[in-house]
């Protein structure tokens, strides 16, 4: 019977597998974006600084110590490179993230889509898990997945050169410190984004967020106010990768208070969003 | 509502082949999602809701079976508190709410697997075609992606949305978004499905067509519906049963059947005879009798009227017996009918009665 004869029929599930609720918001969520053909230029542009850093390993590995008079730890091979590379993504990282993630949650408390998604059987961890896997996937786009295209290629034009930390450790410490930074930043951006209606309300918190911080703590460091760079919200975390990386800070400031701040963002971002995400809106 | 639903208290669901005639002859497959297996209803007792201070519901509590169920009351009155109270929207602190044998509480993610939810504001999600909506959200009711997908076409084809299904759902006229969100709501196949103000903004063409899927849905394929709503046009038009609340409290719980639940019923009489006995004998009923240019207006009290009092199978007064009398009347006192009828008492009338009280 063709459909438009059948009228309404019941539902019996078939022997398929159903996607967990987050995994269903992330894959929507991961290729919304990718629609947009401005956003794919974009998305090329963010790895023309791997492309560089390609070209300078290639210089490293088979003309030796050339390469090193192109600058300083961006161009090396050395795990602090790689942390150094992710570090000069950062314009990147704010752009995609302001574009990508300024609208999930704001858009749809505007269009009342928070009350579609709790009629479902999904609770507040499934939403919030699958939104901060799109913020997090982005992350990784422009910081990862180029280390880990810069490791197989340095592998393949000098497997004997490369060595173990390049090939093992440095793609698992760039995994651990992008995922760890990656969700703490994605749940940041969230909670801005909980908190307006609109996404260019939240693309310029984003924006202060990032910028401004950064810009401040540029200004009150040629002050010789060193400590004033634990404002600078990016920076906390590359500081605190240097734990990772086993690399000298990146900031005048321990890594582990850049650890704490880091942290404390986090769970405030957390608190936010389980008082800001709900599918009432309660106005006294 | 002189009508009577064809459904049971249990679910039918039938094989998703439409052409396997010994599935939709009969030997249906059940798939049952309540807990307990029988429970489809829905229960609630002594539940208070305030949003911060505010109380919205006080001390509601009914037990609802499946069926066509309109929930009526003014603006402000908590009709939409309650549904999202149904739905396990919102924390419930005072009371208890069992759907589909789950206590909302603590089990509100298992039941809405079982319901569906067409809210009055918004509710569809911009930049995504009808059909990618109506799947996603499918999807997250944990259907499978190529169920959800297919399920999709079916319910858009089924509210009239099947050439505008690729269309971006922001560009759908109000009507369309209406179908759109109440193909939503039925994707997964619920068990019950709230509906908050579906006819909301529509035009009285569009508002019919909305009503006649509500009525099919409720009447024909075994779903539960609850219709919130201020216009009571609507619920007459597909409910069974009302709940009015006022100002937070359940003011009443009504049968849509006939107008036998007050016992003071009035019948337009014409004839011609001996006028005088006629209006004599009526006044010995206790009749109120009020000309009204060539009828009489009779209100009579069936309470007192010797049958009136219950009506077979049912709580309220046997009109029968109103007419009866009347008949009885007329004939010991020569007086020939040429009309005698129930003067019908709108659901409006009664709405007004109640909430103005």
């Amino acid at each position: 019977m063709p459909v438009y004869d059948r009228g309404y029929t019941h539902w019996e599930p078939s022997a398929a597998r159903a996607w967990p609720a987050w995994w269903v918001i992330a894959r929507r969520g991961i290729a919304e974006p990718l629609k947009r053909r401005w956003l794919l230029m974009l998305l090329l542009l963010g790895w023309v600084p791997a492309i560089v850093k390609g070209g300078i390993i290639y210089f490293k590995l088979k003309a030796g110590d050339i390469a090193d008079l192109l600058g300083g730890g961006w161009t090396s091979i050395e795990p602090e490179g790689f942390l150094s590379f992710m570090e000069g993504q950062r314009f990147f990282v704010f752009v995609f993230l302001a574009i990508v993630g300024a609208g999930l949650v704001s858009t749809d408390r505007r269009d009342n889509g928070l009350s579609l998604y709790f009629s479902r059987p999904l609770g507040l961890t499934s939403y919030i898990g699958g939104k901060s896997l799109i913020v997090i996937f982005y992350y990784c786009l422009v910081t990862l997945f180029p280390v880990y295209a810069l490791c197989i290629f340095a592998y393949l034009i000098a497997p004997e050169a490369a060595g173990l930390d390049l090939l093992l450790l440095t793609p698992l410490r760039a995994t651990v410190y992008s995922l760890l930074a990656g969700g703490s930043i994605s749940l940041v951006l969230l909670a801005f984004s909980s908190m307006g209606k609109r996404s260019i309300f939240v693309m310029v918190w984003w924006t202060i967020m990032v910028s401004g911080t950064e810009t401040i703590g540029a200004i009150a460091e040629g002050l010789g106010r060193e400590s004033v760079q634990a404002i600078n919200f990016l920076g906390q975390y590359h500081n605190a990768g240097s734990l990772l990386f086993s690399s000298p800070p990146r900031l005048d400031v321990n890594p582990w208070l850049s650890l704490l701040i880091v942290l404390a963002w986090t769970a405030a971002a957390l608190l936010v969003l389980r008082n800001r995400i709900r599918p009432v809106e309660v106005v006294s | 509502m002189r009508r009577h639903l064809k459904q049971s208290g249990v679910g039918i669901r039938y094989g998703a082949n439409p052409d396997d005639k010994s599935k939709m002859e009969g030997s249906a497959i059940k798939v049952n999602r309540s807990k307990n297996g029988e429970d489809f209803a829905i229960r609630v007792s002594n539940l208070n809701f305030a949003y911060l201070r505010d109380p919205v519901l006080r001390g509601v509590g009914f037990e609802l079976e499946k069926g066509a169920i309109g929930l009526l009351g003014p603006n402000g009155s908590g009709k939409t508190t309650l549904l999202r109270c149904l739905l396990g929207q919102v924390p419930l602190k005072s009371g208890q709410v069992k759907v589909l044998g789950y206590d909302m509480a603590g089990q509100a993610r298992l039941a809405r697997a079982g319901l569906g939810w067409m809210p009055e504001r918004g509710g569809i999600i911009p930049g995504m075609s009808g059909v990618g909506l109506v799947a996603y959200l499918g999807e997250l009711s944990g259907m499978p992606a190529r169920d959800a997908m297919q399920r999709a076409h079916e319910v858009l084809h089924y509210v009239g949305l099947a050439d505008e299904r690729y269309r971006k759902c922001d560009d759908y006229s109000q009507g369309m978004k209406q179908r759109l969100k109440l193909a939503q709501g039925l994707v997964h196949d619920p068990d019950w499905l709230f509906l908050d103000e579906p006819t909301s903004g529509l035009d009285p063409r569009g508002r019919i067509s909305i009503l006649e899927l509500i009525r099919d849905l409720a009447w024909n394929k075994g779903l539960g519906v609850i219709l919130s709503t201020h216009l009571l046009a609507d619920v007459e038009a597909v409910c069974q049963e009302i709940l009015v609340l006022k100002q937070g409290e359940l003011l009443a719980r009504e049968k849509i059947d006939a107008g036998s639940r007050e016992p003071r019923q009035v019948f337009e009489v014409e004839g011609f005879g001996d006028e005088e006995a006629f209006l004599q004998g009526l006044g010995a009923l206790g009749a109120e009798i009020v000309p009204d240019n060539r009828l009489f207006l009779v209100t009579l009290d069936l309470a007192r009227l010797e049958g009136g009092a219950s009506a077979p199978g049912t709580d309220g007064y046997d009109t029968a017996a109103g007419v009866n009398a009347i008949l009885a009347v007329a004939a010991a006192n020569d007086y020939a009918l040429r009309r005698l009828r129930r003067r019908p008492v709108s659901l409006a009338d009664e709405f007004y009665s109640m909430v103005e009280a």
